[in-house]
């Protein structure tokens, strides 16, 4: 047995964690000890507490950066799979829609956020769309490949069964996809919250994006730090709890799994 | 029923290539099955048994020929269920557990879904896996997920069973096990049963008539009734009238082999 796996996962983040938060404060406090700088964990702990339990100024950031998370999400969720599956069903929509998908797919994002800004104004629109365009192409491309690996007797055996496009489809096609689309979903959290970021840059009054730049505009360094821990915990919670998703919905693939 | 359950007359199929003549997978097959038959086909690698049955179950177009069931035009007639496929692979659907997969092929029907269930339960019954309903397909053995496959087929009581060398990747421990069950399942349903494989020994073992495939473009070349009383256990193997069925088919395998370029080609 490997030496390290005498140690259980768990047990190895934990330490992980501690270390990397131990090795922050060390920094903070001993080496770099400028405070318009960096600020140990247990400022930005403290800072955390005030903020939430004291003077309660976080939670409008909070909220407006939720909604506009959920929205571009759940947008890009419905969107992307609907183009996804019909892109792997047509060949015809495929074809239509891929030089689009490349092209928009590896422009930068935040390139497009002025033009979005003019479009939309500077309401929740804009900022839904910023993060709805993040969040759209891993779910397009998942959806889309998802569908296109499904294993080739598994259509023969629904053929030979005389089971019906509809009954393809959803018996079928869709299960088969289940475990890409939920990978490609998992992977629109993280771009998604990017996206948040990117749109209350331009022109918000609210969120946690505009938290971090007007607290790195007016060098309130504890706040700054605060609003990045506040994604980075979104971030995490959000990936967390797709892959509970994952868990429920795929039972079958308990065993599967490599690695754990 | 007098008639054949299945006939094929002059079944050809050949994939269209630009510039060049067809390429021909198999051609002119005459074949006529009665009920409750077992019919096995062995040949060569890449004669086209494979294919015939995906030909016969309709997943492929024919090119030229007929098929008939029960002296009806398959074409005619492929809405209806007629034929249970069970395929080389299990491919059993992992998100659905045993019973769940052998009630895809009942779904397809309007069959209420409590009397589905039975009949679901009782072809994995039959098939030695009660108490295995709702075991998903990577907590079964290859063996077990034969089983399965096999019930999934038998379960829309076809009129015609195709088996594409369905034991092929098991170990031959188990696939000798496989072989006594499904003799025993054939004797209880009472199947017309087409069956492909490689296995010459196999095919005797199991079959009433075993066709002998030619090299590509597959044709039959010959076919032989088995002379063995049924039911046949394992020992039926060391019956002086087995062996010499099986050194037959062997010499005639061997030559149409030897007729494409040898084994090194293979």
């Amino acid at each position: 047995m490997h030496p390290n796996r005498t140690l259980s996962p768990f047990v190895l983040k934990t330490i992980s964690v501690i270390t990397g938060l131990v090795g922050w404060q060390i920094i903070s406090d001993v080496l770099i000890r400028d405070t318009s700088l960096i600020v140990s964990p247990l400022v930005v702990a403290q800072t955390s507490y005030e903020m939430l339990f004291v003077t309660g100024e976080i939670y409008p950031h909070l909220f407006a950066s939720s909604w506009i998370f959920f929205y571009g999400f759940v947008l890009a969720i419905v969107i992307g799979a609907a183009l996804g599956f019909l892109m792997a069903l047509s060949p015809v929509v495929r074809d239509y829609v891929n030089p689009w998908m490349a092209t928009l797919y590896t422009t930068p994002r935040i390139a497009f956020a002025p033009m979005l800004l003019l479009w939309f104004g500077i309401g929740g629109g804009s900022k839904v769309a910023i993060v709805f365009l993040g969040c759209v192409f891993p779910i397009l491309i998942n959806c889309f490949y998802g569908m296109r690996v499904v294993n080739r007797e598994f259509v023969e055996l629904a053929r030979s069964f005389r089971l019906g496009s509809w009954a393809l489809f959803f018996k079928i096609l869709l299960p088969a996809s289940i475990p890409f689309i939920l990978a490609g979903i998992r992977l629109a959290v993280g771009r998604g919250l990017t996206g948040v970021a990117i749109a209350e840059w331009f022109g918000a009054q609210e969120g946690l994006g505009y938290l971090i730049f007007f607290a790195g505009q007016t060098l309130n360094i504890p706040t700054l730090f605060v609003g990045v821990a506040a994604f980075a915990v979104l971030g995490v919670l959000g990936f967390e709890a797709i892959k509970k998703i994952e868990t429920l919905a795929t039972p079958w693939r308990k065993g599967l799994e490599v690695g754990g | 029923m007098a008639g054949p359950v299945l006939e094929l007359r002059n079944l050809n199929k050949e994939i269209p290539r630009a510039g060049t003549d067809p390429f021909v997978i198999f051609k002119n097959i005459n074949l006529s099955v009665r009920d409750g038959e077992f019919v096995s086909i062995v040949g060569p690698s890449g004669c086209g048994k494979t294919t015939l049955l995906r030909v016969i179950n309709g997943l492929l177009p024919n090119s030229g020929g007929d098929i008939y069931i029960d002296g009806k035009k398959a074409s005619e007639v492929e809405h209806e269920l007629l034929m249970g496929f069970v395929f080389q692979g299990a491919s059993l659907l992992p998100w659905r557990t045993s019973l769940k997969n052998i009630l895809l092929g009942l779904e397809a029907d309007n069959h209420s879904n409590k009397e589905s269930e039975s009949t679901a339960r009782k072809f994995l019954e039959l098939v030695g896996l009660a108490g295995f309903e709702n075991h998903y397909p990577h907590e079964l053995s290859g063996g077990m997920q034969q089983r399965v496959n096999l019930a999934r087929a038998l379960a829309i009581n076809p009129r015609i069973l195709l088996m594409d060398e369905p034991f092929a990747a098991l170990d031959a421990q188990t696939r000798n096990f496989m072989q006594l069950e499904l003799l025993r399942i054939w004797a209880q349903t009472k199947k017309t049963v087409i069956f492909v494989t490689h296995m010459i020994s196999e095919a005797i073992l199991l079959s009433d008539r075993v066709i002998v495939f030619s090299h590509r473009p597959g044709t039959i070349r010959s076919e032989f009734q088995v002379p063995l009383p049924r039911p046949r256990s394992m020992e039926v193997r060391s019956d002086p009238r087995f062996v010499e069925l099986e050194n037959i088919v062997w010499k005639q395998i061997e030559e149409e082999v030897n007729a494409t370029g040898g084994f090194a080609k293979l």
